[in-house]
């Protein structure tokens, strides 16, 4: 499977920004199905009620695929152009090992048609990004995403620091 | 034009004395008068029940309606619509309610449940698509709200199984006992718990998976993106996405239109702590409704303190004047924590609050003592005592109990002489607000159906100083900037109580209409929404039109009831004891008679209602409302 | 002078005009009446009322 050199843009979830509304969910599945099923959407918020806590799900386009991996027809492949992990339909028996094996619950099986479905990033415009007021879901590319993270960290370190001077007062 | 979505979902009635079940569809006589939600509640609530049935009998009957466009993706469109005849006021009973209910109902392939009789044994309703069953809930009576809905999730062994319920005040039969669902939202007022228990319903779940269709779902689905965008772009809401409506707080406490000692001041003085910006420390983040962008309520956790560790959702500027002015705590902490025994035990935060703050002020004034509230210092400021009569009331216990049948019955047991600190409409207590500064609202609570109640016209737009010419625009006519004026604050209430009940019959939040933001979604973009939704065609004026015949279908059932104009009043003291604190405008303001009658006038007049507040039979037949009832559905 | 945007502007809930709040600040006071306020932000470009200072 090959990759793009050029920049690539990635779905990122911050569960903690989310906040449990299911718009992307219908959004989802008023795109992909014309209809609003948030069952057979392609993104789920999986949650917590009693606890207050919500994590959306959804394919995480691994680098190097599990549901690939374990596909005995090599229906999974890499969309050229979004870098999303797609199933050839014409290809996929429906045996659900991708489901199975799959760590993030990002393939799952359409309980209509019997079968498989996945995320495949909207052709690069993520309807449920769109939809997401709170930007719990973000569609960025790596170093937008690894400057964010080293900002956080470096954010939390400098706090630190400053706490430790205050102490030496 | 097939029009998919709306002739496949249901009502379906349950008959728990009798066990029988049946469904049909929803007729489009039915779609085009009266929508979803709260105008198909309102219209079978007239026609199901005959005059002076006893709220709490077999042959009351339980509403439940999604409305017409739950589903969609913006507006907050998981709204419920709940009615019955109200056990605290006997009159229309009717709350609505946000979270996930609704649309799972519709998933299920019914916009309706219809409940009536009583069954022997506490049982609760089984809905997962067309499988439905009227279960054993021996083992759930007695949990509280939070641990019945995950009791039956794990039953079920199903995480996505969305569940109405009451709690012990339900059981109790609490007059203002609410329906809950999730870990905050509420049917709050007119006691619709109290009905549910009174039918030995603990709960009704519901999980859906069928195929819930729209006329035009591509341009619907980027014509809900524009929605979310008007409304998360005005500053109320964008205000509100970070505090929730405890925002209103900080203007109305600064203001002066908080009452506060339950009706003695008009301003929480030493009220810093309430501020909504001090959630942020207890705060894990925001939640929202179904569909929603705005997310107003917190994700609270209290660490420290008799009550911790706690979980719990919101609160509401509601819990915040309940637990805090109206009974003059000043701590957050107070409010946090009362909040969270209200949802609880499944009972009304305003109605709870209210009856505490009234009596506090009987203890106060000596009208209650000691022996009356077993013992209990109802001072103000005393949280512990709040907090004891929130579980008194729920179970029923000494002077909770006489609290627990609302304002009307407790008055006659206290005696003639505690009705003047009363302030409750119809038997229903007012929200914490003070209205003496504010003709708009104080018409707005005397009128409305349900008893004291802002939600059914909330007029606020007045409050910004708005340029005229644009309340004209709005409103249709003039309106005074003014907050203080009457001149044309009844129109105001009219226009208002038509979006709201045409809102609640579509089933999105009222926050995101003309609520605060005077740029919100409105009449257009409603019709556009149930245009591309469900193919129906509404220009605004049949829009208005169908508000007008669910507000006056609604009126109609108080008619019936005995209600008129002598019960569209203000407690007395709004005449009589001017505000004292506060900045200029809100300061040395009391309603005028004179003046509260001429405005009443006026809006019955834009209703088209005789002077009395009684429904003209020409209004009637103009609204199709001349054959009522006409027992359709 | 610094154009601000219309975001950081209050509305005074003593004379109801609106005025701009710098960005950032704590406390404000109303150009047109004089009352004083304590301010905080929602969000990073909107200021809110929080109190009487």
């Amino acid at each position: 499977m090959r990759r793009r050199l050029t920049l690539q843009k990635m779905l990122v979830i911050d569960p903690e920004k989310c906040t449990g509304c299911r718009l992307c969910e219908t959004a989802c599945s008023i795109h992909n199905e014309k209809t609003c099923e948030p069952e057979r959407a392609r993104i789920h918020i999986t949650k917590w009620e009693n606890e207050g806590i919500y994590i959306p799900i959804v394919c995480q386009q691994c680098d190097i695929p599990i549901c690939e991996t374990v596909c005995p027809m090599h229906a999974v492949k890499r969309d050229p152009e979004t870098h999303a992990v797609i199933i050839d339909s014409e290809l996929c028996v429906g045996c659900r090992l991708c489901v199975q094996f799959c760590p993030f619950g990002g393939v799952g099986v359409d309980d209509k048609t019997k079968r498989i479905i996945k995320c495949d990033l909207c052709n690069g415009e993520p309807v449920c990004v769109e939809f997401c007021q709170p930007e719990a879901l973000q569609y960025i590319n790596a170093t937008t995403l690894n400057m964010r993270k080293r900002r956080a960290a470096a954010e939390k370190f400098s706090e630190h620091l400053k706490k430790m001077l205050r102490a030496n007062y | 034009m097939v029009i998919k979505m709306v002739w496949n979902r249901e009502i379906l009635y349950i008959n728990l004395s009798t066990g029988k079940i049946s469904s049909r569809t929803v007729p489009k006589i039915i779609r085009t008068r009266y929508l979803g939600g709260r105008g198909v509640n309102m219209y079978m609530l007239f026609n199901h029940l005959t005059p002076k049935t006893d709220p709490l009998s077999p042959d009351n009957v339980l509403l439940v309606g999604a409305g017409l466009l739950a589903g969609i993706p913006c507006l907050g469109s998981g709204r419920c619509d709940i009615g019955a005849k109200s056990p605290l006021t006997g009159a229309v009973g009717d709350s609505n309610i946000g979270g996930f209910f609704a649309p799972e109902l519709r998933f299920a392939g019914f916009d309706h449940i219809v409940i009536t009789g009583k069954t022997s044994k506490p049982v609760y309703l089984l809905i997962k698509n067309r499988d439905i069953q009227i279960k054993d809930a021996s083992h759930i009576w007695g949990q509280d709200t939070f641990e019945t809905q995950k009791i039956i999730r794990q039953d079920e062994d199903d995480e996505n199984i969305k569940s109405l319920v009451i709690g012990a005040a339900g059981e109790n039969l609490v007059k203002f006992a609410n329906v809950r669902t999730g870990m905050k939202n509420s049917a709050g007022r007119t006691g619709m718990g109290c009905v549910m228990g009174s039918k030995n319903l603990k709960a009704i779940a519901v999980r859906g998976t069928t195929t819930l269709e729209f006329t035009h779902p591509d341009e619907l689905l980027e014509y809900c993106k524009q929605m979310n965008t008007m409304i998360t772009s005005t500053r109320w809401a964008k205000a509100q996405s970070r505090w929730g409506t405890m925002i209103i707080y900080s203007n109305t406490n600064t203001t002066g239109l908080i009452r506060t000692k339950n009706f003695q001041l008009n301003q929480l003085e030493e009220g810093q702590d309430l501020e909504p910006e001090n959630i942020d420390k207890y705060s894990i983040g925001t939640s929202g409704c179904y569909g929603c962008a705005v997310h107003c309520r917190h994700r609270y956790v209290l660490k420290e303190g008799p009550y911790a560790p706690l979980y719990g959702e919101g609160p509401e500027y509601t819990s915040l004047g309940a637990f805090g002015t109206m009974v003059n705590c000043n701590k957050m902490e107070t409010i946090l924590v009362a909040n969270h025994l209200v949802n609880k035990y499944g009972v009304d935060t305003l109605e709870t609050g209210g009856l505490i703050a009234w009596a506090m002020e009987l203890y106060e004034k000596g009208i209650i003592n000691d022996k009356a509230t077993d013992g209990l210092k109802l001072e103000w400021g005393n949280e512990e005592a709040v907090y004891e009569m929130i579980r008194k009331i729920t179970y029923r216990e000494g002077f909770g109990n006489i609290l627990a049948d609302g304002f009307k019955a407790a008055i006659t047991k206290i005696g003639s002489e505690s009705k003047y600190y009363a302030i409750q409409i119809k038997g229903m207590s007012n929200l914490h607000s003070d209205e003496r500064p504010t003709p708009s609202f104080a018409l707005g609570i005397a009128t409305s159906t349900r008893g004291a109640d802002h939600l059914r016209s909330r007029p606020a737009i007045d409050m910004y100083g708005l340029p005229e010419e644009l309340l004209e625009e709005v409103y249709g006519g003039h309106v005074a900037s003014d907050y203080n004026s009457y001149d044309g604050k009844d129109r105001m209430v009219w226009w208002q109580e038509l979006l709201y009940a045409v809102t609640d019959s579509i089933g999105v939040c009222k926050f995101q209409t003309v609520f605060c933001a005077v740029h919100a979604p409105q009449w257009k973009e409603f019709s556009n929404l149930i245009n591309l939704t469900t193919g129906l065609n509404f220009s605004k004026n049949q829009l208005m039109e169908i508000g007008e015949r669910i507000y006056t279908i609604e009126r109609l059932f108080n008619s019936r009831e005995g209600f008129s104009r002598k019960d569209d009043n203000l407690p007395e003291r709004y005449f009589k004891e001017p505000t004292t604190l506060g900045l200029s405008a809100a300061r040395n303001k009391k309603i005028s008679m004179e003046k509260f009658n001429k405005m009443l006038d006026g809006y019955y007049k834009l209703h088209s209602w005789d002077s009395n507040g009684v429904p003209t039979r020409e209004s009637l037949k103009k609204l199709d409302l001349d054959h009522e009832p006409s027992n359709l559905v | 002078m610094n154009k601000l945007s219309p975001q950081s502007e209050v509305r005074c809930l003593n004379c109801l005009k609106r005025f701009t709040v710098s960005p950032k600040a704590e406390t404000a006071v109303c150009p047109h009446c004089n009352t004083k306020y304590r301010i905080s932000w929602p969000t990073p470009n909107q200021a809110k009322v929080r109190g009487l200072a």
